[in-house]
């Protein structure tokens, strides 16, 4: 069965009101990074019309980069963050979504692809840094955070189909 | 008016597709320029310039090595200037004390001749030559008033003058030695012959009455005897110039040792001095006149 793309108002207001919580989130880095990977890879990737969700991308990186992170060259976020997200809508669009298990498992290995690019990119534009362990929250809460998107996305139109 | 997009048959999904790579390419770019983006447009701009700069360099060093150049050669015309304003300012008081100067040095030969000989001598200044005219002779500037008298015998560093011809109240006139109408009792140094030098004029003279069986050199001094009690014995009066066999005595020519016409100082002997005194001019070959300088 094939699960219904929710409204592009419904998306929008969405990352609207996460971007907010990205932004207001900067004193919790740890915190700011789930709500950055939830709306980069749960909420702005959409099937057909990359552009918006790219937009909300971007914008989410830029907000990261310039709440708290102190780097000598900005913009390496954004650039991982747009190209996680027009990859996450190519494989909505190539790959549709079954359920809420695929739909897991798919943010899993895209919260870990984030991560890596994000660093390597924040690596080539402010220079060497050190990795750490903030970048496990996202992908340990991505049980979390994916099932809060899956409520929001497909809430009404899908069932709970593990 | 038809829109430039239906034109290119562009739809609305790929102008979005545009933006996104062209998003997508500017975000890379802008990530792979680094940590610091201005050194690439530093570095490109640095690369471009390098042409420019290089000639603008060569330039520089070249107009700076011009300007270093012309003020070099104003400081070496200045210097220039200077030193030949100096060595004229130089030249000019070397001019100006040239003539005494030579009188200095002069008076120094006098003095140490006055030391020489053991005599009262007196100085005085030759101030007018009337030698070119003739029976002309020196002028000098003292007259009765230091005493002077006639017959009194004149000497010069170099050798014998003349004599006194003629003293009045405050100036005197020496009758020289190459004089026509002069004649001073003289000998020969080596042969020890004595005779009677009588002027020819020019600084020239001959000995008369000197024997034919006399031996005489050319080049050999010629000393006053001593005889006519005008001049002590001794005194250089000057170098066989020639020497030739006549009939009855032999003809030798002198060249006087002083230079009668340049001579400034003279110093007067006593009249009647004694007839011996130590010689102070004994040379055995002829000094080279002393060269003067300046006048």
């Amino acid at each position: 069965m094939r699960i219904p793309v929710p409204t592009l108002m419904r998306q929008n207001l969405l990352c609207a009101a996460a971007l907010g919580l990205v932004t207001l989130s900067s004193p919790f880095p740890r915190l700011q990074l789930v709500v950055h990977a939830f709306l980069v890879l749960a909420l702005a990737p959409r099937q057909g019309s990359p552009l918006v969700g790219a937009l909300w991308a971007v914008a989410a990186g830029w907000c990261l980069e310039g709440s708290l992170r102190l780097y000598p060259h900005l913009g390496g976020t954004a650039w991982a963050d747009l190209t996680m997200v027009l990859l996450a809508g190519w494989m909505a669009g190539r790959w549709p979504l079954e359920g809420m298990k695929g739909w897991l498992q798919r943010l899993g290995v895209f919260s870990l692809l984030l991560a890596l690019l994000t660093h390597g990119a924040v690596r080539l534009a402010a220079g060497p840094h050190a990795l750490g362990w903030t970048w496990l929250w996202p992908v340990l809460t991505v049980p979390i955070w994916g099932w809060l998107g899956w409520r929001l996305l497909y809430g009404q139109s899908a069932s709970w189909r593990p | 008016m038809v829109p430039r997009a239906s034109r290119w048959k562009w739809s609305r999904l790929a102008w979005q597709r545009l933006f996104l790579v062209l998003l997508w390419l500017g975000h890379g770019g802008w990530v792979l320029m680094g940590p610091s983006p201005g050194q690439h447009w530093s570095a490109l701009v640095e690369s471009l310039s390098w042409p420019v700069e290089g000639l603008a360099s060569r330039w520089e060093a070249w107009r700076s090595s011009r300007r270093e150049g012309a003020l070099e050669t104003s400081h070496l015309r200045a210097e220039r200037q200077r030193l030949q304003t100096e060595l004229a300012e130089l030249q000019r008081q070397q001019a100006e004390m040239a003539p005494r100067l030579a009188e200095a040095e002069e008076a120094i030969l006098l003095l140490g001749l006055k030391q020489q000989i053991p005599l009262e001598l007196k100085a005085a200044r030759v101030i007018f030559t009337t030698r070119p005219a003739a029976f002309g002779g020196l002028i000098l500037d003292r007259g009765n008033d230091l005493g002077l008298a006639p017959d009194q015998g004149v000497l010069a560093p170099q050798g014998i003058v003349g004599r006194l011809w003629s003293v009045n109240a405050s100036q005197s006139k020496v009758l020289p030695a190459d004089a026509p109408n002069a004649s001073v009792a003289v000998m020969l140094m080596r042969s020890r012959a004595t005779g009677v030098l009588q002027g020819l004029g020019n600084g020239r003279a001959a000995i008369r009455y000197v024997s034919n069986q006399e031996v005489v050199q050319v080049g050999e001094a010629v000393l006053t005897s001593g005889l006519d009690r005008v001049f002590p014995r001794g005194l250089l009066v000057g170098y066989v110039a020639e020497v030739a066999k006549g009939d009855l005595e032999l003809k030798v020519v002198v060249n006087l040792s002083a230079p009668l016409d340049r001579v400034h100082l003279v110093l007067l002997l006593p009249p009647h001095p004694p007839q011996e005194v130590q010689p102070p001019f004994l040379t055995s070959q002829p000094v080279p006149k002393a060269k003067r300088g300046g006048a």
